[in-house]
């Protein structure tokens, strides 16, 4: 269930040659790895473990430095653990945890669904290259990235400002949905196609 | 699939209704043409309206002219009224010969003509993306005859544009559309082929900016409105025959091609534009109908032929693909033939044509897409 | 700031695209490759498309279609009609769909609501309210059955409580006329369901979809506007912008006044 078929279809429209693998030899022989994703975290980690993954993307992305795009659950993965449903620990490759989102005092509903800003932290990445400072992408979780690490390239303001992008060496990664954010998110997944 | 009953347009055409007897609205339409509509009533009318119009020192009237059958007969009809017009030739996509020939006999009515040269890499930027983006290939040219007509009334304060014959009068279309006799900013975001897409949206395609598309972008209401700005049909007015049209501007120098159009069986439309039988042979792949289907048609409510002629004639005719008009488009554009196969199957009609089993198009020996049994033409 | 949506809804039928006039007469809207392929380089927030042919004429779900247009759609495409089981919104989430819209199924069964939340998260439920209105109160509108004695607001709540994500809520007294959205619906519901609420129509100009989220709409859906007029999504969303809505706006590169 997801979005593996519509990242696909963008990475095509921008030109980029992407398979749909959970395989570890094709995994093996990636240039570079997007890990999308919909749904529970424990789903997700179960997956991963389930299909014996982890210890080919460690090996990919942690020791040989390839690049590797996350995207919305594919991004909280990448946390030390997650609060969803008890607790449940992700692949850590950033200090953080994946927190629900709490509003006592404010009216906003829950998941954060629909089109919201993205605002830059200092210079901006690469991952925006040709993209406008506050442009909107497309959003739809109920659990958002909390860390301390200096990895934040973007917050978002629902209720307080939250970290919508990272970068850490060769690992990114986006809350919202670059596939489903038309112009400005298909320049996203060319930048990272271009790296 | 159905087909009328009358003539052997088939269901599948946009916005075509057909009766409890099977018959569609175009046929009907023929029908009240011949029976119900007061043309002498219509014709005092038009008599009457121009002469209000007859202010402008100058010309009469603004004319869209292209050199065809048509836009010949509409010169003359004019001209016989006593009226002095200002002809506009947004000229077509991928000129012929002929088509040039006829725009020169059109000038030798006896006209002023402005022939507009616009921008071609402008136009050759449109051309490519509205294909894409609307399947329709001269989108751009639609749009181009639409709004510069307007845009030289308004610069030469001259109110009255005729055009020629009503579409929706002659080949039906929605019922709002038909008791239309003019034509302004509305029809044609209603009516005029549209599709959807605007010229603003097109801003960005290539770099274009907003100033290239100057000559694309409609007059002001505000200017449209000093000016008094008011198209009329002439078809809505003066009852259109065919061959009528064809017989008289025939003595008047227009000429026929000497072999049949690509994609139909006549020889006297759609001359001046190999961009234009492009054009047709997507109605039949979108829909599947071409031009050999609505010149059938259009025959038989004109008494010409038997519907087993007609259906004979779109047997034969209809959707073999225009090998010289697409090796043109292809120079002209500069999509590879990959690339344009891409685009043309992806409005290729699932429902009426057969896939093989890979889900690609299974084509004839003559390179047409071959129809599903229950879609053949009988 | 989460934004305001403009979203197009379209109906299909008999593989076209279609638009209709409070629910009746039906007319072309254009092939739904070039009419998806359109929407998405207009950059619309969403696009909705329901299936006429599956919900009425009980047809398959036409997952052909709606694979095409979802291979041209870079931004969240719901579709409805004729979703009558867990089975069914597989299907069509399959084929592309990032959301689905619920009609008839729902007034029949809540619990189908809750269990297609559960299954596939309520962001991807959104529940299709057809309202009319007889003798000055409003009443719930099927397609098949005509009008019910069902209170929409009623409806939505419960809706709501059966865990779906987003209420699209449609008058077919407005459909198509262009006169403006209904006001006095969104006023009678004034803010008392807590999901979002798409509104839709009715819209002519602009302004009407300005008046809509004035009057407590979060998102506004049309269809007429989008083909038949002058105005262009963005002509609305600045429209919006100028009365101080949230709404995302794309300059297009090469307007003159691009910030």
């Amino acid at each position: 269930m997801g979005n593996l078929r519509s990242v696909q279809k963008a990475l095509e429209k921008i030109g980029c040659n992407a398979i749909i693998s959970n395989d570890i030899k094709t995994i093996s022989d990636a240039d570079k790895l997007v890990l999308p994703g919909v749904g529970a975290f424990k789903d997700g980690m179960k997956y991963l473990q389930e299909l014996n993954l982890i210890e080919i993307l460690n090996k990919k992305v942690i020791e040989d430095k390839t690049p590797l795009l996350g995207i919305c659950l594919g991004m909280q993965l990448l946390a030390n653990k997650s609060y969803e449903n008890g607790e449940t620990v992700g692949l850590g490759w950033v200090d953080a945890e994946v927190v629900k989102f709490t509003f006592d005092t404010q009216n906003l509903k829950i998941p954060h669904v629909g089109w919201n800003e993205i605002s830059f932290q200092n210079i901006p990445n690469r991952l925006f290259s040709n993209i406008n400072n506050h442009k909107d992408f497309y959003f739809v979780h109920s659990y958002y990235f909390k860390t301390n690490e200096n990895v934040t390239i973007a917050t978002t303001n629902y209720g307080f400002e939250f970290t919508s992008a990272i970068a850490k060496n060769n690992i990114f990664a986006t809350q919202f949905h670059p596939e489903k954010s038309q112009t400005d998110g298909l320049q996203i997944l060319k930048n990272f196609w271009e790296f | 699939m159905k087909i009328c009953t009358k003539c052997v347009m088939p269901n599948t055409k946009p916005d075509l209704h057909f009766d409890e007897n099977g018959v569609c609205d175009a046929c009907k339409s023929q029908e009240s043409k011949n029976k119900e509509i007061d043309w002498e009533a219509r014709e005092k009318e038009f008599l009457k309206l121009v002469k209000s119009y007859k202010s402008h020192p100058d010309y009469d009237c603004v004319i869209g002219v292209s050199g065809g059958k048509d836009s010949t007969y509409q010169v003359l009809k004019v001209l016989e009224l006593g009226l002095n017009p200002l002809c506009i030739c947004f000229e077509p996509t991928i000129p012929t010969e002929i088509g040039r020939k006829n725009l020169e006999n059109l000038n030798n009515l006896g006209v002023d003509l402005i022939h507009i040269k616009r921008n071609p890499l402008v136009y050759k930027k449109l051309a490519r993306e509205a294909f894409v983006r609307t399947g329709d290939n001269e989108w751009q040219n639609h749009l181009g005859i639409f709004t510069t007509v307007p845009k030289f009334a308004v610069n030469f304060n001259i109110p009255l544009i005729i055009w020629g014959e009503s579409p929706q009068l002659e080949y039906g279309g929605p019922a709002s559309s038909k008791t239309r006799n003019t034509l302004d900013r509305q029809w044609l975001e209603e009516f005029g082929g549209l599709l959807g897409n605007r010229i603003s949206d097109m801003i960005g395609v290539d770099g274009l900016t907003q100033k290239d598309l100057s000559l694309y972008t409609y007059a002001k209401d505000e200017d449209i409105h000093r000016v008094g700005v008011t198209g009329l049909f002439l078809g809505y007015y003066f009852k259109w025959d065919l061959r009528e049209v064809l017989k008289k501007s025939k003595e008047h120098g227009f000429e026929v091609s000497d072999r049949a159009v690509e994609t139909t069986y006549e020889n006297f439309e759609n001359l001046d534009c190999y961009s234009n039988h492009l054009h047709d042979y997507l109605k039949y792949v979108k829909y599947g109908f071409g031009r050999a289907t609505d010149n059938a048609c259009l025959d038989i409510r004109l008494g010409y032929i038997k519907r087993e002629e007609a259906v004979r004639l779109v047997n034969k005719y209809d959707g073999i693909p225009p090998k010289k008009a697409i090796k043109k488009y292809l120079e002209y554009t500069g999509f590879t033939q990959k690339e344009f196969d891409k685009i043309v199957d992806s409005y290729t009609n699932k429902r009426i044509f057969r896939r093989d089993e890979n889900g690609k198009f299974i084509k004839d020996i003559d390179d047409s897409l071959v129809r599903k049994e229950e879609y053949l033409v009988k | 700031m989460l934004k305001h949506r403009v979203i197009p809804c379209v109906l299909l039928k008999d593989w076209q695209l279609v638009k209709s006039v409070q629910f009746d007469s039906f007319r072309t809207i254009g092939h739904p490759t070039s009419t998806a392929r359109i929407y998405n380089s207009r950059n619309v927030d969403e696009l909705i498309v329901l299936d006429i042919d599956a919900s009425l004429n009980q047809e398959e779900i036409n997952t052909e279609i709606i694979t095409d247009i979802a291979n041209e759609c870079f931004m969240p495409l719901t579709i409805g009609g004729g979703i009558n089981s867990i089975e069914d919104i597989y299907k069509v989430l399959k084929a592309g769909a990032d959301k689905v819209s619920i009609n008839s199924k729902a007034i029949e069964d809540k619990e189908f609501i809750r269990e297609a939340s559960s299954i596939f998260g309520s962001q991807c439920i959104v529940c299709s309210i057809d309202v009319k209105k007889q003798n000055n109160s409003y009443k719930v509108y099927n397609r098949k059955e005509g009008v019910l004695n069902i209170d929409p607001l009623k409806l939505a709540l419960e809706y709501e409580k059966y865990g779906a994500g987003e209420i699209l809520l449609t008058s077919v007294d407005n459909d198509g006329t262009t006169n403006g959205y209904d006001l006095e619906l969104l006023q009678y519901f004034q803010k008392k369901v807590t999901i979002p609420i798409i509104i839709n129509g009715g819209a002519g100009v602009p302004q009407h979809c300005v008046e809509a989220i004035q009057n407590g709409a979060d998102a506004v859906a049309a269809a007429y506007i989008f083909h038949f007029s002058q105005y262009t999504p963005n002509d609305i969303k600045q429209e919006m912008a100028n009365h101080d809505i949230d709404v995302r706006i794309l300059h297009n590169k090469g307007v003159d006044n691009e910030q």
